[in-house]
């Protein structure tokens, strides 16, 4: 492992980890805007805010790109936005399954 | 990892009773944030999941509840799943910060025991609409 001033070439050029994590980002981008995308069908609303949620996430992690070292302050921030943004899908896809107007257990009539 | 140069931003640098903690090389940054990022893309996956189960499965013979049943624990656990990610990137990265050893994550263990779950619980509904019917 190594730390410290920028003189070590792993700290300017971490190799293709930076990418793989890139990567990864444009995976999760993707993966909202097909729950997005799928939503869209029966929830056109709130499809359509999930699909806005997958532009988010693909510019968070354009925008928290490290130039050269990781903030990590920054980047905590940015995963706690994803969780958050996860966790309210779930939340939106409880309230789809029971607010449907064939719904068992509907919550609205 | 290198003790020379300490992070400021969740510092630690000689405070007493608190380890020295230093920024972590960033290709285990990257490895860590990677997946974080990959348990978020599965939670998402199980939300999906309950979300088919509930619009696009016609209903069980004689058990109108039984997608609801499979659908709400599936979405449930990938909320719970989301959050204990972003708790995990954080142990994580605090263990890489201290040069400790990686805490042992629990998450796979749950993820293998609620989908074992679900699927005994489908299997059962399927056993019981067909005895119904």
């Amino acid at each position: 492992m190594t730390s410290g001033g920028l003189d070590d070439p792993e700290d300017l050029d971490p190799g293709l980890a930076r990418e793989r994590t890139e990567l990864a980002w444009f995976r999760t981008a993707v993966s909202f805007a097909a729950l997005g995308g799928a939503m869209l069908q029966t929830t056109p609303v709130i499809g359509g805010l999930i699909l806005g949620m997958s532009a988010l996430v693909h510019l968070l992690g354009r925008v928290t790109r490290p130039a050269g070292r990781v903030a990590g302050h920054e980047r905590r921030h940015a995963l706690l936005l994803i969780s958050a943004a996860v966790a309210l899908v779930a939340a939106v896809a409880l309230a789809t399954i029971f607010l449907a107007s064939d719904s068992l257990f509907p919550l609205r009539r | 990892m290198s003790e020379s140069e300490p992070s400021g931003a969740e510092g630690g640098e000689g405070a007493p009773g608190r380890p020295r903690e230093s920024e972590p090389d960033a290709r285990f940054t990257f490895a860590n944030e990677r997946t974080f990022l990959a348990w978020n893309r599965t939670a998402l996956a199980l939300i999906v999941a309950g979300l088919a189960i509930v619009q696009l499965l016609p209903p069980f013979p004689g058990l109108p509840w039984g997608r609801h049943l499979l659908a709400v624990p599936l979405i449930v656990f990938g909320a719970v799943l989301s959050i204990g990610g972003f708790a995990e990137w954080g142990r994580n990265q605090r263990a890489l910060r201290r040069g400790e050893p990686l805490p042992r994550s629990p998450l796979p263990r749950m993820l293998s025991v609620a989908i074992a779950a679900v699927a005994l619980l489908a299997a059962v509904l399927v056993l019981l609409s067909e005895a119904v019917e």
